[in-house]
């Protein structure tokens, strides 16, 4: 097993969906650097590096909620696939909204991924295992060029 | 009366001018007559003229003859001759100067004939004074000398021109007489003639005339025989004349049949007996001849009685009868028993006023002939002011217009477009408040045209109903989406915090099972499974939230598509219970295909989950009813139903069976039965218990 570091971006304002998700990236096989934006603003603060994120990473993988406090997911996915920089960036939808309105939407702004937040937590740890296997068996990670 | 007169003008015309003849005749006459008396007067003048002349000669030839007489025999017989001769002779000279005196051209002769007379007289008395004196011979001697015959002739010679002066005036004046006396017979033969031409004429003319009259008369009474003859067979109408005071004059067959009265009977009798009794004693058929000599004529339609007593309503047209002069002759009578009219019309009358709604009756010029009681009271008015007014005082718009023909319809036309069909419109009523009316319309064949029949109903708390529904049924679709809003966020918002219990008992259980006490492993099972029981809740509430909401465009489908959908989603649970499905032909339908696919899936879903011991079969079919519906059925050898079970079944979260048995939180039917309340059609069931059951669904062929 590498020990290839992944840079995620959770884009999410829940203390326990951010606590849940690191719970269960615990159980990954990759090393994942869990990088946490509360709101859409920050997230977009983030990936431009400003201030405080003047060295942060850029991602390997978003995460994004879609409702969020500030400027909402729905917001931040149009901004970053307008970004020729950003838009290379998978981004994953986790949400509570099975709502058919939202997932049209979505695609329609090129969500990579879609996932319902699963209610359960072996649904949640099952979300994000496949993730992790997504990255390992599918993805070449563009981590080499950035060291 | 006019062939009379211009007979007597035409007499006295002829009498005038006849008496003007005769007096210009007699006048003539009487003038030719007086001229000729004159003429025959100077005639007979001429003639003593004549004769006093002669006798004057005769008289001096005596003078003469009597003197030589005594000259002969010297006796005194002569000498009496001889003065006697000359007496005559003087007095017929005295006497023809008279005469003559309007002639002077015989009065110059006189003085001729005196002297000639003076002279014979002068020697008359000489040769008596020769006689006496002289004797015989001398007197003699101076006889023969002859001077007493040359005074003798030539007096005779003067007598003879004035003789002859007055024959020639006897010649002139009986010419005058004789011509004026033709004169006079000719005018007395020509006036005679002249009279009687006028008389002639006159008579001719007055014969003529007399002739004409009597063809006129003739011809007169031919026109009023066939005019009696024509009257007479007139039977339903009562035609009868009177005489100024109100008498009968004539009688036709009709008054007969109709009055009762032979013509013998009432000819002669007055009127009123036609009228009741208190009609008469209020002078009405006095003041009705007033009305009909004063303006010529009136029309009544009133009660009259017959012979035996018994009224009739009759319609009564009394005529003023005049001469050319004006002068009142008397009136005719035209009377009419419209009894039957006057019942059909009671009887619609009495109709209308059973009718529920209000009625009023309109000719085609849109004024009212008839209404009833609720009409008066809808439109506030009484019922004599709207009779005889225009319909669109009392509804102003709609009404008058449909009965009025155009350029494309006629007046039938435009009713028949009108008749049976309910019109809203807006009635008026009297204080011009305005109110909601319906109105239908029906012909109404009379002998005034064709009227039309209006039923108005006042609709104005149909109105208020329909408003309030409307208005319902706004705040219960408000209330109803307001639910649907509470539902969807209700169940979408708790399901955040719901998620996080039920992953962090879940946490908890997947980190500290075993590690805690028994208790404390009991109590996070509790929690565990109560929050997964929530989010079952939550999660089909959303479900049930959402069912038939999506709103999709309808489209013809294939059911038969929608069942596969529906089973290959249930895959696993068939496979799992070894269900046997099967299906009929399904047909093509309007509908939206996905949430059929839904139907069949909760129903199918249902079938195999309440499973008896058998292994389930289900099988699904449709039928087509009435061509208007197709009704799917699915039916399962199941555990059945009770039927006191039938309603609830369908309501949310209700469920028969405790969790042990089945799972599932009651959402199912719920959900079918609200997709199908928004397709538009229903559903029910047919179970019983362990035998079965068989749901049913109908959906409308062609959508909703």
């Amino acid at each position: 097993m590498d020990a290839a570091v992944i840079e995620v971006l959770l884009v999410e304002d829940s203390p326990g969906d951010v606590r849940l998700t690191r719970e269960a990236f615990k159980d990954a096989k990759m090393h994942i650097n869990l990088h946490v934006a509360s709101d859409g603003a920050e997230a977009m603060a983030f990936l431009g590096r400003e201030g405080e994120h003047a060295n942060a990473p850029r991602p390997d993988l978003i995460l994004l909620d879609l409702n969020l406090p500030k400027k909402d997911g729905r917001e931040v996915l149009a901004e970053l696939k307008e970004s020729s920089v950003l838009k290379s960036i998978p981004v994953v939808i986790l949400t509570t909204s099975a709502s058919e309105t939202d997932i049209q939407g979505s695609y329609q702004h090129h969500a990579n991924c879609y996932i319902t937040k699963p209610v359960d937590l072996e649904g949640f740890l099952k979300v994000v295992k496949s993730i992790d296997s997504f990255w390992l068996s599918v993805v070449k990670l563009p981590r080499k060029t950035r060291s | 009366m006019t062939t009379k007169s211009l007979l007597s003008r035409k007499v006295q015309l002829a009498v005038g001018s006849a008496t003007l003849t005769l007096l210009v005749v007699g006048a003539i006459s009487y003038r030719g007559m007086v001229m000729s008396s004159e003429s025959d007067r100077l005639v007979r003048h001429t003639h003593e003229v004549l004769e006093k002349l002669q006798d004057s000669l005769s008289a001096l030839q005596s003078i003469e003859s009597s003197s030589r007489g005594f000259v002969l025999t010297d006796s005194d017989e002569y000498l009496d001759l001889f003065h006697a001769g000359i007496l005559r002779v003087q007095q017929d000279q005295t006497f023809l100067r008279k005469l003559t005196v309007d002639n002077p051209v015989q009065q110059r002769q006189f003085p001729v004939l005196d002297r000639l007379v003076n002279q014979k007289i002068e020697f008359g008395e000489q040769i008596i004074g020769l006689r006496r004196t002289m004797g015989l011979e001398a007197a003699a001697d101076a006889i023969r000398a002859g001077r007493g015959q040359r005074i003798v002739s030539e007096f005779q010679g003067v007598v003879r021109g004035m003789q002859d002066e007055e024959l020639r005036l006897l010649v002139l004046r009986d010419a005058d007489a004789k011509r004026r006396l033709g004169q006079t017979k000719t005018v007395l033969i020509l006036g005679t003639a002249l009279g009687l031409l006028i008389a002639a004429v006159a008579g001719w003319s007055v014969q003529s005339d007399s002739i004409k009259r009597g063809l006129a008369e003739e011809a007169l009474r031919d026109q009023e025989e066939k005019y009696r003859r024509l009257l007479d067979g007139v039977q339903d109408y009562a035609i009868f004349t009177l005489d100024p005071h109100g008498m009968v004059a004539s009688w036709n067959a009709g008054a007969e049949r109709i009055k009762g009265y032979r013509a013998d009977e009432i000819i002669g009798q007055n009127f009123s007996r036609f009228y009741l009794q208190n009609d008469i004693d209020r002078g009405k058929p006095e003041a009705e001849l007033q009305i009909a000599a004063a303006s010529g004529r009136s029309e009544v339609e009133h009660w009259r009685v017959r012979k035996d007593g018994s009224r009739f309503w009759a319609n009564v047209v009394l005529t003023a009868v005049r001469d050319s002069s004006g002068s009142l002759l008397g009136f005719s009578e035209i009377s009419r028993d419209i009894s039957e009219r006057k019942e059909t019309e009671a009887k619609y009358r009495g109709l209308l006023e059973a009718a529920p709604d209000a009625m009023v009756v309109v000719n085609q010029r849109g004024e009212i002939v008839l209404l009833n009681v609720q009409a008066e009271k809808q439109f506030g008015y009484h019922r004599d002011e709207l009779l005889g007014q225009k319909v669109k005082n009392i509804i102003p718009e709609g009404f008058a217009e449909r009965l009025i023909a155009d350029g494309t319809r006629t007046a039938a036309e435009a009713l028949a477009q009108q008749i049976g069909t309910g019109i809203e419109l807006c009635g008026r009523r009297k204080d011009r408040s305005d109110f909601p009316i319906e109105i239908m319309l029906s012909p109404l064949e009379s002998a005034e045209g064709i009227l039309v029949t209006a039923a108005i109903r006042d609709i104005s708390g149909r109105k208020a109903a329909e408003k309030h529904l409307a208005e319902m049924v706004w705040e219960l679709k408000r209330s109803n989406d307001e639910l649907e809003q509470f539902a969807y966020v209700a169940s979408h918002d708790l399901q955040e915090p719901l998620r996080m219990v039920a992953s962090y008992t879940q946490l908890l259980a997947k980190r500290y099972k075993g590690r805690l006490d028994s208790d404390a492993d009991e109590f996070i099972a509790y929690a565990v499974d109560g929050s997964n029981r929530m989010q079952g809740l939550i999660q089909d509430l959303l479900a049930y939230s959402r069912a038939g909401a999506a709103g999709k465009a309808l489209h013809e489908i294939s059911s038969e598509n929608a069942l596969k959908e529906a089973l290959t989603n249930l895959r696993a649970t068939i496979q799992e219970s070894g269900a046997v499905v099967t299906r009929d032909m399904l047909p093509a339908i309007t509908t939206d295909d996905t949430q059929l696919a839904q139907l069949f899936q909760n129903l199918v879903g249902n079938a195999i989950k309440y499973r008896s011991a058998e292994v389930p079969r289900v099988h699904v079919s449709a039928t087509k009813n009435g061509g208007k519906e197709w009704i799917f059925s699915v039916r399962d050898n199941g555990i059945g139903i009770d039927p006191q079970y039938f309603e609830r079944i369908f309501i949310l979260f209700q469920r028969l069976h405790g969790r042990k048995d089945f799972k599932g939180t009651g959402i199912g039917l719920a959900i079918c039965k609200k997709i199908l309340e928004r397709l538009g059609g229903r559903i029910w069931v047919e179970s019983q218990p362990e035998k079965g059951s068989t749901f049913y669904f109908a959906l409308p062929e062609s959508g909703k």
